[in-house]
């Protein structure tokens, strides 16, 4: 058939084998999202993903809103700019936590058995939402980065909150005091991550005493904002058609 | 059209091989035997284990045990290695086949890393709880920052029983008693299921009409305000909302069901009590050591003084957690693992009590296949071509007593 021909008789044939397309392109997405976005996720956010005891008030708040908002923001740009689809950040959450998941559940707990509730996934389903719904209502890029990345970085540590509360309750262990998340460390042995590569509760926050989570989570907020800009950028021109020869 | 199928069925496929990849990419390693790769003058000039002992050979699961002994922290220590400023005494088994219940340098429980010293001696045990059943090679390990993990000798203890059955009860400040193994569990599947199925429906919202190409289009004739109608705005509106109060309402729940928590545990133990050993009566020079690669041996002349008032003679040399035993003056009775005890791999040119107050040179031999199975003839390979290790010294009493030696090691080939 030549390129001038319709590929389709009818109507109805029309919607069908657009229908086709959408399932083969959503499906093309959301393994490849999963696949890269993953591996960025691993290098980046790596430890203070994996363990119940990296998960801190410092760092973990910080750096995890800031590695993961990367993906959400570029493949936004591509489906709102292009189609004007709402979830792209959503489509990167679900792929990132399904590969996550399956990380943990067969590597983890069913290769090494470490317990899953040492060292399951970072909820950031909530973040996602919001920025997804703050792109749509707005339709601005500067707005969604300002107000979106802000509600990704805050929503982060009460979205995780009563998953992890229960892992920071104290126990008296042969005259110390630790968190059962310290405990499951320290009792699951790790041989490759020795106690003192564990980058938690470092930093010069001293002065905001106990409330330490929330100054944290507003750093990652800004940061992310930031990184959303950055981000979104890089997934327009990637979303291009500069590279595809015109016909 | 069949040619963008295909082409898209292909792309899927890549896709797919992607994120098996990812998925593979990372599991936290079961490794075991590190001893033999690591380099051998790591294991010969930093830490030295000695009397050990694994308190169980088989162990069900549910049950305890303890690897106990001391070890020496070498005070000619590597320049290519960091000091242990920041150590963690690990301990090498391939995952957490068992748990760590307690782990103690000279008394004092070291769940965080510590601070030792060189030159100093520390008593230390760790308790182990069997949870997964198999034969595990069970090693003593210091990790060190900037130095890696030092990993000590190992030996096979069986676990036996079923991995279903291990419980880890704790009890926390609040008075209740959890199972480590299995708690919180139930509350990480809900909120993940929860969040997860929220995404599904948002995505779901969009994809419940054709995507792409009517929205391509339409984008294309200029007509993207058309595609989000006032219903979605609504529709996202009350996601946005309803997120936030879930949030919300999660965590002051959250917060009401457990007032008490505490931030996690961290910092840096220092002041470990080394073991105070009697003042040292034997001096030891080494004149020269070589080592015989056709051989597997190593030879080393000695001066030895005795400025005691017992006389005494050499019963041990002890390398890289290797034990070199002369069967006249020292045996072992603990059960030391058989690849790692030579226990006729010492002899000493004339092994006669040294008396007090006098001085002997001695031809000390110490050969066994450890030295090529265990790869400790490659320091000959090493960037600082030296040996060390402990010389164990029995008085008429039976009372031991260790010098260190230090020296650099000749190969020869013929
Ligand atoms: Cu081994």
């Amino acid at each position: 058939m030549s390129a001038s021909q319709s590929a389709v008789r009818s109507r109805a044939e029309a919607v069908k084998v657009s229908r086709t397309f959408d399932w083969l392109i959503l499906f093309t997405l959301f393994f490849v999202v999963l696949g890269g976005y993953h591996i960025h996720y691993m290098l980046t956010g790596g430890d203070w993903d994996f363990w119940t005891d990296w998960k801190d008030r410092r760092l973990w708040v910080t750096v995890a809103p800031i590695v993961s908002i990367t993906f959400p923001a570029a493949v936004q740009a591509c489906l709102w700019w292009r189609y004007r689809l709402p979830f792209g950040a959503v489509v990167c959450i679900l792929g990132l936590l399904l590969g996550e998941w399956i990380n943990r559940y067969m590597n983890f707990w069913g290769w090494t058995y470490f317990p899953v509730n040492f060292c399951f996934p970072s909820n950031l389903m909530p973040g996602a939402i919001v920025l997804d719904v703050v792109l749509m209502l707005t339709n601005s890029m500067t707005i969604t980065a300002v107000i979106g990345g802000m509600a990704y970085g805050l929503l982060f540590y009460p979205g995780n909150w009563p998953i992890m509360a229960p892992l920071h309750v104290p126990v008296e262990y042969n005259g110390m005091m630790m968190t059962l998340a310290d405990l499951q460390g320290y009792h699951y042995v790790r041989t490759g991550t020795p106690e003192y590569i564990r980058m938690v509760e470092k930093g010069t926050l001293r002065t905001f005493g106990k409330d330490v989570a929330p100054v944290s989570a507003f750093f990652s907020a800004f940061v992310s904002i930031l990184i959303y800009f950055l981000w979104h950028f890089f997934g327009k021109w990637f979303a291009g058609t500069g590279f595809v020869q015109s016909s | 059209m069949k040619l963008i199928k295909d082409k898209v069925a292909k792309l899927s496929f890549v896709a797919l091989l992607v994120t098996v990849t990812a998925a593979m990419f990372y599991a936290p390693t079961a490794s075991a035997h590190g001893e033999k790769s690591q380099a051998a003058f790591m294991r010969m000039r930093t830490i030295h284990w000695f009397d050990l002992n694994w308190s169980k050979d088989t162990v069900a699961v549910n049950d305890t045990m303890t690897i106990s002994g001391k070890f020496h922290v070498f005070a000619g220590w590597p320049e290519t290695v960091d000091k242990p400023e920041i150590s963690f005494l690990n301990i090498g088994i391939p995952g957490p086949v068992f748990i760590r219940q307690g782990s103690w340098i000279g008394g004092q429980l070291v769940p965080r890393s510590v601070t030792l010293e060189l030159g100093e001696t520390y008593e230390f045990k760790v308790l182990l709880k069997a949870r997964r059943p198999g034969d595990w090679h069970v090693h003593t390990m210091m990790n060190v920052k900037g130095g890696g993990p030092i990993i000590g000798p190992g030996k096979w203890v069986t676990v036996t029983g079923t991995m279903g059955s291990f419980t880890n009860p704790v009890t926390t400040l609040l008075g209740d008693t959890i199972n480590l193994e299995t708690y919180n569990l139930s509350n990480t599947y809900f909120w993940h299921a929860f969040w997860y199925g929220l995404g599904l429906v948002w995505v779901g919202y969009w994809a419940r009409k054709p995507i792409f190409v009517p929205r391509h289009i339409a984008m294309e004739a200029g007509k993207a305000d058309s595609l989000i109608t006032a219903g979605d705005r609504k529709v996202a509106l009350g996601f946005a909302v309803g997120t936030i109060a879930i949030v919300a309402f999660g965590m002051s729940s959250t917060n009401a069901a457990y007032p008490v928590t505490t931030p996690l545990q961290a910092g840096l133990l220092r002041g470990m009590k080394p073991i105070e050993l009697p003042a040292r009566t034997v001096n030891v020079k080494v004149e020269d050591a070589t080592y015989r690669v056709p051989g597997r041996a190593m030879q080393m002349t000695l001066t030895i003084t005795n400025n005691g008032d017992s006389a005494v003679r050499l019963g041990e040399f002890n390398t890289a957690g290797v034990r070199f035993l002369d069967p006249k003056v020292h045996t072992d009775e603990t059960g030391y693992p058989d690849d790692l005890l030579a226990e006729e791999g010492l002899s000493v040119s004339d092994n006669s009590p040294i008396a007090p107050g006098t001085s002997r040179t001695v031809q000390v031999t110490a050969s066994d296949a450890a030295w090529e199975v265990y790869r400790l003839a490659d320091l000959i390979y090493d960037p600082d071509s030296r040996f060390a290790g402990l010389l164990f010294f029995f008085d008429e009493a039976g009372n031991r007593q260790m010098v260190m030696v230090d020296a650099p090691l000749i190969p020869t080939f013929i």
